[in-house]
């Protein structure tokens, strides 16, 4: 039995019975887009991932930037030294960031909350004190820490005056003790505005019928906070806690202007420890040893930054669903 | 539509193209001698310090006078820290500069010298960067001392512009209101410091704000070279440490410690948070209020400019009641290198022959405060007037405190020496216990 053929007709209405799926986007933002992105891949494979890979691989050298100098690979004698010959130093450092590191996430968020309860009106006073807390970012690392080297000179500078009033005299930033709380709080000083801001989107994004509701069933200043507030911010705390957490492992620029950067007055943090081996306080760089300790440091963000974000989102699927 | 949208998108790339060329392309600006005719350029590099540049840029006018078929081209850096390497280590890596400046030194040399211990310099100087300039007439216009600063395996390799000298600065105005004489003895000086603080006038200024305990090298080194390296039996301390003749806990050494301790309860309160940059002018010594400032003589010049009315006269800070014992500490600085593979050997020679002649080399030592490094020569500027009979003089500090070696423990890296003495005057640590900290983490060549 033969089979009927398939005339024109018949294909014309195939295909209007197959009829194409809707587009999204257009053909011209299809490209737009992943031009857009193929461009920022590749900036952030050169100046991110290169640099990282480029990092450990020199860990197993012992490069160092000598003009004429050869390069020989190692092994793993930078990260042998870390705790045989250069323990000492290595462990305090690593002390010295956990110190740092907690001090300043909670510090932080802490006051970017409380700042941000008071700024997140819509009154003109409530747009000044936004502008106003957001200008020690733009300021920058060196003119904040020039001020703040000024303010706590121990000769002429105004902090010597304060505290003398509660018979309080101190070296300050060249003070054991002192100078590491001077270096966490300029540091949570300068970085509180971001997460204030981060902190008043939260806060808009609170359907005021919630606290509505708690109103007419007379709940309390406080309970309303702890009830409604904060688990609804439990997005912003997420973000402003990770990202103070990860600053403060890494800072090691404001420590620098403030201190020096060396190893005296407990203020040398492992991000500082690299930069000083790897670029000399000394004459000579061991930058081979310097990458040795960045990957170790590396290491120390994700061993204490993963459990911290998995908790917290966690914590936000439990508040929030 | 389409073709707009593409055309944006066409021109913002080429855009960025043009601009990462163009930022690319700048920094291999060619220093290569050339230009118009017979002429070339000498490429002289180095840090900002203001009167040696001021100094720098007088020499270079009158070099270009004297030799019109060379124009000089100086480069400078920040400061000599990392600005001031990456640009020499540019310079070695490519040649582009012909005269190299360093102020790290390049002897003693390490024991067993390699690329893991030696300094940049040393390290160019030990491989071939630097043209040796050993047979050059104006080598004899130089004191031994300056040579052999610079001289490896018979070669002279670097010129030496002259030395920093370590010692006290003194407010001669304050000296004669309470009829007080410059102490040759450590006795007289304790003296000294009592009766200033008894009439209410801070005795000793210095700053370690910034910079940390290194800068208590204005104390720690004048007590060594006081109380220890007259003892040294093969009369370089420095080697015979390396070399394990002398030891850290040598009594010597604890004594110096136990009278640093006494010394630097004469200094201002919190001196370790002022900030370092005070003692070159705006700090308490400049200001009046101290007799005495901690010091090296580079930072003279500035304290004059700070305030010309400023009576300052220098002497050694006297640790050792032998009189003859007391002296300032010098430290070579600056040295100029001429690159190997320089492309202006010759002119880089000629300027170097100008400036060690006797009134240019003048000229140089009495605008930047150095003390000379020449074997004779008459200087008038404030520095050599302030430091008077002790101008130049002093005991080497390579030849005293030692190179420490990267495999050292943790308390004898260069980094962290100074942190155990900060603790010995703090009265946190004994000078015994400091001492046997240091020999045991001190590795002696074998």
């Amino acid at each position: 039995m033969t089979k009927a053929p398939v005339t024109t007709g018949d294909a014309v209405r195939g295909k209007a019975r197959r009829a194409r799926p809707a587009r999204l986007l257009s053909r011209t933002s299809k490209i737009t887009m992943w031009g857009g992105l193929a461009l920022a891949l590749v900036v952030y494979l050169l100046f991110g991932i290169g640099p990282m890979i480029g990092n450990v691989i020199i860990s197993f050298t012992d490069y160092t930037q000598l003009a004429w100098a050869t390069t020989h690979v190692v092994g793993f004698a930078n990260y042998a030294s870390m705790f045989t010959s250069q323990s000492t130093a290595f462990y305090q450092s690593i002390v010295t960031t956990v110190v740092f590191t907690l001090a300043v996430t909670l510090g932080q968020s802490a006051l970017g909350l409380l700042l941000a309860h008071k700024l997140v009106g819509d009154s003109k006073w409530a747009a000044v004190g936004r502008l106003l807390v957001f200008v020690p970012i733009a300021l920058g690392v060196t003119i904040v820490g020039l001020v703040w080297i000024m303010i706590f000179d121990p000769a002429q500078g105004p902090a010597t005056s304060f505290f003398g009033l509660f018979g309080v005299h101190s070296a300050f930033l060249g003070a054991d003790g002192w100078a590491l709380g001077i270096v966490i709080f300029v540091q949570i000083w300068q970085n509180a505005g971001f997460s204030t801001l981060v902190f008043i989107g939260g806060l808009r994004a609170i359907d005021p019928s919630l606290y509505e509701a708690g109103a007419m069933d007379g709940i309390g200043t406080w309970r309303r906070l702890r009830k409604i507030t904060f688990p609804l911010l439990a997005p912003s705390v997420t973000a402003n806690v990770m990202l103070a957490l990860v600053g403060a492992f890494t800072t090691y620029n404001l420590i620098y202007v403030l201190t020096g950067g060396g190893s005296s007055y407990g203020t040398q943090t492992l991000g500082m420890l690299a930069f000083n081996d790897a670029f000399g306080v000394n004459a000579e760089t061991n930058l081979g040893y310097g990458a040795a300790v960045t990957v170790a440091l590396f290491v120390m963000t994700l061993v204490v930054a993963t459990p911290v974000l998995i908790y917290l989102r966690g914590r936000e699927r439990r508040l929030l669903r | 539509m389409l073709v707009n949208k593409r055309s944006l998108l066409t021109g913002l790339l080429a855009v960025a193209v043009a601009a990462a060329a163009a930022a690319c392309s700048s920094g291999g600006s060619s220093n290569a001698s050339g230009g118009g005719s017979g002429s070339s350029t000498l490429k002289i590099i180095t840090w900002v310090n203001p009167p040696t540049i001021t100094a720098f840029k007088q020499i270079d006018a009158e070099f270009e006078k004297a030799n019109p078929g060379i124009k000089v081209t100086l480069q400078t850096a920040a400061n000599v820290n990392g600005p001031y390497k990456t640009l020499a280590q540019q310079a070695v890596n490519s040649g582009s500069a012909d005269i190299i400046t360093y102020n790290f030194p390049f002897q003693p040399l390490p024991p067993n010298p390699s690329q893991s211990n030696e300094t940049p310099v040393q390290y160019w100087g030990t491989n071939g960067a630097f043209l040796s300039l050993s047979g050059q007439s104006f080598l004899s216009d130089y004191t031994p001392t300056a040579l052999a600063s610079q001289t490896y395996q018979g070669k002279t390799y670097g010129l030496l512009s002259g030395v920093y000298q370590q010692g006290v600065f003194y407010n001669k105005a304050i000296f004669a209101q309470y009829h007080l004489s410059v102490p040759t003895t450590y006795n007289e000086f304790i003296a000294l410091c009592k009766t200033l603080q008894s009439h209410g006038v801070q005795p000793l200024y210095t700053a370690l704000g910034g910079v940390g305990p290194v800068y208590l090298q204005f104390i720690y080194n004048e007590a060594m070279a006081d109380l220890w390296t007259p003892t040294a039996p093969g009369g370089n301390l420095a080697s015979d440490l390396i070399h394990g003749t002398v030891k850290w806990t040598d009594p010597a050494f604890v004594q110096a410690m136990t009278e640093e301790k006494t010394v630097a309860s004469y200094l201002e309160p919190n001196y370790t948070g002022i900030p370092w940059q005070d003692m070159a002018g705006g700090g308490e010594f400049t200001s009046g209020k101290a007799a005495m400032q901690l010091d090296g003589t580079w930072d003279m010049a500035s304290d004059h400019l700070a305030n010309p009315k400023l009576q300052i006269g220098f002497f050694p800070l006297p640790f050792s009641n032998v009189a003859a014992d007391n002296q300032p500490i010098v430290q070579p600085d600056l040295a100029f290198y001429v690159l190997s593979h320089a492309q202006n050997q010759a002119a880089a020679l000629k300027w170097l022959k100008f400036f060690s002649t006797p009134s240019i080399y003048a000229q140089y030592v009495n605008t930047t405060g150095i003390s000379s490094a020449q074997t004779s020569g008459t200087f008038n500027g404030f520095s050599a007037s302030a430091i008077g009979s002790w101008f130049g003089k002093g005991v080497n500090v390579n030849n005293m405190m030692p190179v420490m070696s990267p495999s050292n423990g943790p308390n004898d890296q260069t980094a962290t020496w100074p942190n155990l003495q900060l603790q010995v005057i703090q009265g946190k640590l004994s000078p015994a216990k400091a001492a046997a900290e240091y020999q045991a983490d001190w590795k002696t060549a074998s």
